[in-house]
């Protein structure tokens, strides 16, 4: 080893050891991945000057010759499209939330809404992909893998980062997701996000399987660590030892983890809260409240992804789906979290991967409209640790076009996030490739306007 | 680590480069380096020329007490050690000489020398000893898992063999050319789908066969690589040269709708650079693609020149969704070379039977065959298809034959005119997933023709042909986006007479007869063949049937191959794809140029200079790569950097003179194995003290052999094999084993995986189906490289994940049973378990441990009979009915635990 690559691993280690660059705010971060790219027109950038201009072009002057997606390039016309649903001001904030968000719209008072986010890709894949790795192409860490990475876990019997998917009811045949988005890049595979699954088994593999008694596993381990033990004893290699120790891991997962996803002693008023679809495993809902479980357990990154928000057609029909899917869920969590202490040291972020254009995409009727990808500004909030709640930062124009105060890229997005777990985000470095890689690349600023 | 560092007095000749390089490259060149200028620096540190009389300087600005002036800038996080600081000093004082980074010095070596003499040496610098031989099976496992993948037999493990014939038998073995192809999947990123998004299949199992059958002929390296570079320029080149191209196709295509296809193209290419640039030159190029590299002397041009000789070969930005994207080509296996000869060959033999002759009279023959009836027209849009009708065409648009949804700009497949023009439809989204054609011409309003389209189910617009009145009519082509299937459940609607529907590709001659306008010898030929010679035609018209249908079988594979026009290639300015800078042509970095004289300026150049003894990267990069996966890590840690950023050698000597050795044997792979596997610092034993593992602790002096987890195919293969479950068959489609169910629904909401049953369930994890947005778990578990990107390094993790998998995963519990059934005798059978799962006797004290759980199980499973039934009910295999449910259980068990064990899955 050089010096350089020891050193290099001392400082990573000291990381390891969960010693943050500063005090943390957070110990943990739940993300609610709205995959597909939810409408910011419709949800919380209300733009009411856009009723008076309905069906008329957009404005050269607007779209500045800037790129569109391959769907509408060639289209001949671009209407002004409104929203069809009607906005409100929320809470002693008086944050704009419109009539598809009633629960999220009664806890607006906690969230810090980015109204000015913007990203640089316009297609889905890379765009998630940014998203949860920094970068637009396959190859790099996502967010969690650097932070299990970075901070380890607070919990010996579960993973460090814990990811799980729901299908909404919007668009059901919309854009697939990829491993790549909790994978470990070129970390250790180790540090790789663990899905937790509402089919089968909820991590792969955990169960016995039929025909193995629980005493008779427990003697199995003990059988294996014998033997592994005597060899250790002629080899001297520590990976004997590590693997010894991560058969008792798994032993323990084997009970910490069904614990955890049994809902069953949780009482009636945790699924009013969190609404009666929360009682369909795998659904948004029963996520979330699996969330405030995980939470509570201490898991260090935990990663909701909701598909179903890509409305290029009917988008109003599909939006309310959307909504009702998510909605309550979203509220329920950050009312739980609040009400157990927990939103005092965790972050939670949610939104998508872009936004949605103001111009129409295919036919534009009285009744219907779509909306296609729009890279350029889109909304994204906030809760909990650290973060100013009833806040909103940044804003776009009258056609929620273009940002007109306080942009936020996505490498901002995610220095603030690793501020707010006390990780000074051009600090946490992995070397490969010769180059000492970060989450943030070569970019990033602390958003501190929103930092409480 | 400390030997590394030991040595920081001025003095021998390496000096510069083993102490000063890694020190400025690391804390100084990301703004003093060869993209200083993009920063507005004007010192640079990187070349001889400019660092001589800035000594005093560089003294000045490291070691001030200002901490505004002090360097590096404490913003940049890259303060310098106490020991980086005296190395700088020295060096300054020693006034700054300077070296030419060693990687790009052509290898050299003292003939006289061996690996053992290289390694023994330095550990007696070291004050170590080798550690002694390893015991005869220890060996022969290490052996026979390196170089075929499996572990010995109990058979080969009790063979009266020599070491040497050993090694020359495995070397010859089939086995050996699919463990040096799995290595060689993961460099090369070979996958069976695209990759992006949806992430539909692809094919090019071929291209991965061709690489098992170059390993299993020894096929010597440069010629390995030159054809993968760039076959299709090669003369004289094959159907073999051709499909080697595909490695440079392997990567990633995007077929995601509303994407920007000149995006798309300059990744494409890009991604080609940078695999070749990690590959074979172990050099990370890729970083010059928005700048100057900021560490190895590669500029952003050269970046680009490179560029030039990948981005021609007049692909799509927008690959398809499902299938290969052009330029592909058919690539029958030799099964299939074989039968496509005898149905040739048969075809000529039937129509040699038939008379020549010709009928007279009126031609009223008309093409009836495969007429398809109306309410099963819906064709798909890898349907070939035609329609043939006479119109009328008045107003100003009408329909021949739609299928089409309502509305304006609808999906679905229409065949009609409009304002004249006689347009082609298959559509899935109007704008920009769809085949828009329509006539040059423009018809007269009320003009009456016959018409024909026919389409050839391949996705492209080149694919559809138009006939007016028999005669091939002139296509504009709107839109040429076709990337998903156009059916739509609305019904048929016709608009001329007689509309005709095939479910084939009717043939020239065909459309002429309907159109009736066919004359001439060719026309009563065919009529007189029709009628007079019925029975031999008929024949004929079967065998054609069936080489067309033998066609469709055969798989394709996606290759390079040059359009023959220029295409300017140009720098493109912080990388982006719209941002074209100066123009370039195609070049090799000029850092490590000139090209050599005589080579061809196209990609065969590149590769011929690849290959060459002016590059001084490909044996040492190729060598070290070979090394690491022997002993774990290779000579140089980075195997995918050589740079300045990368790790100094722990054997410089060594690796060099296993390159010259290399290159001096041909390129001869197996040979330079079998050198490296018949030395004695292979042989080693792998136990370690505790002393020396705090010492060396990643062996890089290799004072013994290192101990190693089977990577994750092999620790698959390994259950497979010592059950008796593993099917040894070479190459074919990739095939689908155990796998949880939903694991590709949950991602995409589209269809699941859907499992092979019989001998697909017990191929070699080579030729397991490969998902890249999906993989397959027990894979990703145990640490396989992802197949998005190249990669060239092997990691090893050590998880709970992993523990869960081998106890509890179908493939490993009825590769216990299987196993279990080879160990059912009293007396041996518990150890022979053992002994072929470790390839070793289990000890006494291993026995007791043994013997206590089989007893303990036997006991339960006496107690509860059912769960023994259920034990014995995983996978698919049948169980031994003649054997006793409750002892085979017990020994399942038994069988698992010796899976599970650590040296079950380790190589020591």
């Amino acid at each position: 080893m050089t010096r350089r690559g020891f050193l290099a691993q001392v400082a990573a280690a000291q990381l390891a050891g969960a010693q943050t660059h500063f005090t943390p705010k957070a110990k943990r971060v739940i993300y609610l991945f709205q995959s597909g790219a939810p409408s910011q027109l419709e949800l919380f950038d209300y733009k009411p000057r856009l009723k008076e201009m309905a069906g008329q072009e957009l404005p050269d002057s607007v779209r500045q010759g800037q790129r569109l997606t391959g769907m509408t390039a060639t289209q001949t016309t671009f209407p002004l499209v409104p929203s069809k649903f009607a906005f409100a001001r929320r809470g002693q904030s008086g944050a704009w939330v419109s009539e598809l968000m009633p629960h999220v719209a009664k806890v607006a008072d906690k969230l810090c809404f980015l109204k000015s986010m913007h990203t640089e890709a316009i297609n889905h894949d890379p765009a998630v992909t940014f998203f949860q790795t920094g970068f637009q192409l396959a190859g790099r860490p996502s967010i969690g893998s650097w932070l299990a990475y970075g901070l380890g876990t607070e919990n010996q019997d579960l993973p460090a980062f814990v990811v799980m998917i729901s299908q909404g009811t919007g668009n059901v045949s919309d854009q697939p997701l990829y491993d790549r988005l909790w994978g470990s890049g070129f970390l250790p595979t180790k540090y790789q996000g663990v899905k937790f699954r509402s089919q089968g088994d909820p991590v792969l593999f955990l169960k016995d399987p039929e025909g193995v008694s629980k005493p008779g596993r427990r003697t199995y381990l003990d059988d294996l660590a014998e033997l592994n033990r005597m060899r250790l004893a002629e080899t001297g290699d520590p990976e004997t030892a590590t693997r010894v120790a991560q058969y008792e891991m798994a032993f323990k997962m084997q009970s910490s983890v069904p614990e955890l996803t049994d809902l069953s002693k949780e009482p009636a008023s945790t699924f009013e809260r969190y609404g009666p679809e929360s009682r369909t495993p795998g659904s948004f809902a029963a996520n979330c409240l699996l969330a405030r479980r995980l939470a509570e357990r201490g898991v260090r990154f935990i990663q909701l992804f909701h598909r179903g928000w890509d409305q290029h057609n009917h988008l109003p029909g599909q939006i309310v789906n959307q909504c009702r899917d998510t909605d309550q869920g979203t509220a329920a969590l950050i009312a739980d979290l609040e009400e157990r202490g927990l939103l005092e040291d965790t972050l939670l972020v949610w939104g998508g991967e872009f936004g949605r254009t103001v111009y129409c995409q295919g036919k534009l009727t009285a009744e219907d409209y779509g909306r296609d990808h729009h890279p350029r500004c889109f909304t994204v909030f906030l809760a909990g640790a650290g973060v100013k709640a009833g806040l909103s930062h940044g804003e776009t124009d009258d056609f929620s076009y273009n940002i007109v105060k306080d942009p936020v890229h996505v490498h901002d997005l995610h220095a603030t996030m690793l501020h707010l777990l006390g990780v000074d985000h051009t600090k946490l470095t992995y070397k490969f490739q010769g180059r000492h890689f970060r989450l943030t690349d070569v970019h990033g600023r602390v958003v501190r306007e929103v930092l409480a | 680590m400390f030997w590394l560092i030991a040595v920081t007095a001025w003095g021998e000749g390496v000096e510069f480069n083993r102490s000063v390089r890694p020190v400025l490259s690391d804390k100084c060149w990301s703004c003093h380096g060869a993209d200083a200028a993009a920063k507005g620096i004007k010192l640079r540190l990187d070349q001889a020329e400019a660092v001589r009389g800035a000594g005093e300087k560089i003294l000045d600005r490291i070691t001030t007490a200002n901490r505004a002036r002090r360097m590096p800038p404490v913003h940049t996080g890259a303060a310098l050690s106490a020991g980086e600081t005296a190395v700088l000093k020295q060096w300054v004082e020693a006034g700054l000489p300077w070296e030419k980074h060693w990687a790009y010095l052509p290898p050299a070596r003292k003939p006289a020398l061996s690996i053992d003499g290289i390694v023994r040496a330095r550990l007696e610098r070291e004050g170590l000893k080798a550690a002694p031989r390893a015991g005869r099976e220890t060996l022969l496992r290490r052996l026979s898992l390196d170089l075929t993948g499996l572990a010995p037999t109990l058979e080969e493990l009790d063979r009266e063999e020599s070491y040497e014939a050993s090694v020359d038998r495995m070397l010859a073995s089939p086995r050996f050319a699919e463990r040096m192809a799995a290595r060689w999947l993961d460099v090369a990123r070979y996958a069976d789908t695209n990759g992006y998004q949806t992430d539909g299949e692809r094919q090019m199992w071929r291209w991965r066969d061709w690489v098992i059958e170059s390993f299993d002929r020894n096929k010597p390296f440069d010629q390995f690589v030159v054809e993968q570079m760039a076959g299709d320029l090669m003369p004289g080149a094959g159907l073999e040269q051709r499909m080697a191209t595909g490695f440079q196709r392997n990567h990633r295509g995007n077929g995601e709708g509303g994407i920007i296809a000149e995006e798309y193209l300059a990744e494409y290419a890009a991604d080609r650079v940078e695999t070749m640039g990690t590959v074979f030159l172990g050099s990370t190029i890729g970083c010059a693609r928005c700048h100057n590299h900021k560490y190895d002397p590669f500029t952003q041009k050269d970046f680009y020149r490179l560029f030039a000789y990948f981005h021609n070969i007049g692909e799509r930005g927008r690959y398809f969704k499902y299938g290969n994207t052009p330029p592909f080509e058919m690539a029958p296996t030799p099964g299939q070379r074989k039968e496509l000869d005898a149905i040739e060959e048969k075809i000529r033999a039937a129509e040699s039977r038939l008379k020549p002759g010709e009928a007279r009279g009126r031609l009223d023959w008309k093409p009836e065959r495969d007429l398809v009836s109306r309410e099963k027209i819906g064709p798909s849009y890898t349907d070939r298809f035609s329609i043939a009708a006479r119109v009328r065409m008045s107003g100003a648009s009408g329909e021949i034959l739609a299928k089409t949804v309502p509305g304006e700009d609808p999906m679905g497949f229409g065949f009609g005119w409009k304002q004249g023009r006689i347009y082609i439809h298959l559509v899935q989204r109007w704008l920009d997933d769809a085949i828009r054609v329509e006539s040059e011409r423009v018809f007269a309003d009320g003009a009456s023709h016959a018409v024909a389209m026919v389409y050839d189910g391949s996705k492209l617009a080149v694919g559809l042909q138009l006939y007016v009145d028999g005669k091939p009519e002139k296509l504009r082509v709107l839109v040429d986006e076709l990337n998903q299937d156009f059916q739509v459940k609305e019904p048929v609607r016709t608009g001329g007479e007689d509309v005709r529907f095939y479910g084939r590709r009717i043939e020239p001659l065909e459309v002429e007869f309907l159109a009736g306008t066919a004359t001439g010898a060719a026309a009563r030929r065919r009529q007189y063949l029709e009628t007079v010679e019925r029975g031999a035609w008929a024949e004929v018209v079967k065998l054609r049937r069936e080489r067309e249908e033998l066609m469709d079988r055969i798989p394709t594979v996606m290759v390079m191959r040059e359009t023959g026009e220029p295409k300017q290639a140009h720098v493109l300015i912080r990388g982006a794809y719209d941002r074209k800078g100066e123009a370039v042509e195609p070049g090799i970095p000029e850092s490590l140029g000139p090209m050599p004289a005589g080579l061809p300026g196209n990609r065969l150049g590149l590769a011929r200079w690849l290959v060459s003894h002016e590059n001084p990267l490909l044996a040492r990069v190729t060598v070290n790569r070979l090394w690491q996966a022997l002993f774990g890590v290779g000579l140089v840690k980075t195997s995918e950097d050589f740079g300045s950023q990368g790790e100094w050698p722990a054997q410089m000597e060594l690796l060099d003179w296993l390159a010259v050795e290399f290159m001096e044997s041909g390129w001869d792979v197996k040979k330079l194995l079998k050198t490296i596997v018949m030395s004695e610092t292979y042989r080693q034993s792998s136990a370690v003290s505790a002393e020396m593992l705090q010492r060396d602790p990643e062996n890089r002096l290799l004072g013994r052999m290192t101990r190693l987890r089977m990577d994750a195919g092999q620790v698959r293969d390994h259950a497979l094999a010592v059950s008796g479950l593993l099917v040894e068959k070479v190459g074919g489609p990739s095939v689908k084993p155990y796998q949880p169910a939903g694991l590709w629904k949950e991602l995409s909401g589209g269809a699941d995986y859907v499992m092979d049953q019989g001998e697909g369930l017990y191929r070699r994890s080579l030729y397991t189906f490969w998902k890249r947005t999906a993989p397959p778990p027990t894979m990703a578990n145990f640490d396989a490289a992802g197949r998005e990107t190249c990669v060239v390094r092997e990691n090893r993790t050590n998880t709970p994940l992993q523990a869960l998998n081998l106890m509890n995963d179908v493939t490993f519990l009825e590769a216990s049973r299987k196993l279990a059934e080879r160990m059912m005798d009293e007396r041996e059978g518990l150890a022979r378990g053992f002994r072929m799962v470790t390839s070793r006797r289990p000890s006494a004290a291993e026995m007791v441990v043994i013997e206590r759980a089989l007893a303990r199980y036997r006991e339960e499973y006496q107690r509860d009979p059912a769960a023994a039934r259920n034990l014995l009910a995983h996978g698919d295999s049948k169980r031994n009915e003649g054997t006793d449910v409750v002892e085979l259980a017990a020994r399942t068990m038994v069988a698992s635990l010796l899976l599970n064990l650590d040296e079950g899955i380790t190589r020591e």
